[in-house]
């Protein structure tokens, strides 16, 4: 048996001399495997197959820096944020730390949206506009007077409470949110291009009025919160239609139809996260199956520690996928 | 061998550490994207620090493995980066 076996093999080995070409095709599957005679890693977890990774990554970023200024509106950041989570948010958190409930103004509420379109219209993403305008400015042109105002921003997150959160977690947006000096609070929540992004912008005033018989009462609140669902369905319905020029009531919609749609074609933090766990989860994948293939084996190779490449890999996708959020707050 | 198996153990253990300490914060600053750069540039500098100190003390530290642990915390940085860069 072993004479047949070894006559075989000399014939292998012959034909293997006199056509290399014929081994070439089991040679392929090192590119996935370690290479057992050189004691080498797979050909792609080689130090310069790391490095087209990297560069194919850094390319792809520019994709998603440069797309925008040629299509603007094209990726962006799906949101489902409405006033009236923010508000229920919001009070949630001040009950919890034993302050009073704010009550929406629709003064506030109607600063707060001119805000948001002055934002999108001037492409500025900042407390103060470059023409010099001020929070208090909006406020103050909506007639409310007040003894205290503040004002948090928040951009690009995807749902209320993640924005109720991050202002949590920043501690000049806390004050503001758990401040003992606001009896009232505004809120805007509006979608459009930015950057050529598409986003959703959300402002936040806060104030108490000069005269305290000025604050909220339930049913102004009411109106207010109704006033919101409708406006959001206009924009749902206004969206699609060409845009006039002319009227302030012409810059809300053009704002709103830069864009084709309220969600973007492309949601970049699902692109971004998916670029991530593509590449992550392909280098994780064959250093995987490095260990398992080296320990069947017993290879023994003159490189770095696989499991601590493995190990760190595992918690930055995990990182990437369970933790990290979109959104900035200013 | 014993006592090349009691270091590995130690190192990485003192990865293992590192490692938790930064996931914790990454979860602590989740709202906060220039923390989490800075976090993130932390990692990829820590793990590279430790992959040549590691491999310095096992004497198997060579150019080749040097140059495989700055890609490896290169990539780990580009990963991150990715996302949190918009």
């Amino acid at each position: 048996m072993s004479v047949l076996t070894g006559r075989k093999k000399s014939n292998i080995v012959k034909d293997w001399r006199q056509r290399p070409k014929s081994i070439e095709k089991f040679q392929f599957v090192h590119h996935f495997l370690p290479h057992p005679e050189d004691k080498k890693r797979a050909t792609l977890l080689s130090n310069k197959a790391i490095i087209v990774y990297c560069a194919a990554m850094l390319l792809i970023a520019g994709i998603f820096r440069f797309l925008p200024k040629v299509v603007p509106g094209v990726l962006g950041y799906a949101s489902d944020i409405s006033v009236k989570d923010l508000l229920t948010y919001t009070n949630m958190k001040r009950k919890e730390a034993g302050f009073s409930e704010l009550r929406l103004n629709s003064s506030l509420t109607s600063a707060a949206y001119q805000k948001a379109e002055d934002m999108f219209k001037d492409q500025y993403w900042a407390h103060i506009s470059p023409a010099g305008t001020e929070p208090w400015d909006f406020i103050l042109g909506q007639n409310y007077d007040y003894i205290y105002a503040g004002e948090n921003l928040a951009k690009n997150f995807k749902n209320s409470k993640d924005v109720v959160e991050a202002w949590m977690k920043s501690s000049s947006h806390r004050e503001n949110l758990l401040s003992p000096n606001y009896d009232e609070i505004g809120f805007a929540v509006v979608n459009g291009v930015m950057e050529g992004y598409e986003t959703t912008l959300v402002v936040q005033f806060f104030g108490r009025p000069r005269n305290a018989a000025q604050v909220a009462s339930v049913y102004e609140e009411q109106t207010v919160l109704e006033k919101e669902s409708a406006r959001t369905a206009a924009v749902s319905e206004r969206e699609g239609e060409p845009a006039t020029e002319g009227t302030s009531e012409s810059v809300q919609k053009s704002v709103y139809t830069q864009a084709p749609s309220e969600e973007p074609v492309i949601d970049l933090t699902t692109a971004t996260k998916t670029v991530s766990a593509v590449f992550g989860g392909f280098v994780g994948t064959l250093l995987a199956l490095d260990v398992w293939y080296s320990r069947r084996k017993g290879l023994h190779k003159f490189t770095g520690h696989t499991v601590a490449h493995l190990g760190i890999l595992i918690l930055v996708v995990a990182s990437i996928w369970f933790v990290l959020t979109p959104g900035i707050v200013l | 061998m014993k006592e090349k198996s009691g270091t590995h153990v130690v190192e990485y253990s003192v990865l293992l550490i590192l490692t938790f300490i930064i996931g914790l914060l990454f979860y602590y600053f989740r709202y906060n994207h220039g923390v989490l750069i800075f976090l993130s540039g932390v990692l990829s500098f820590a793990y590279i620090l430790w992959g040549l100190v590691h491999h310095y003390f096992e004497g198997r530290l060579t150019r080749f493995i040097a140059a495989e642990y700055i890609v490896f915390g290169v990539l780990i940085f580009l990963l991150l980066y990715t996302v949190l860069n918009f």
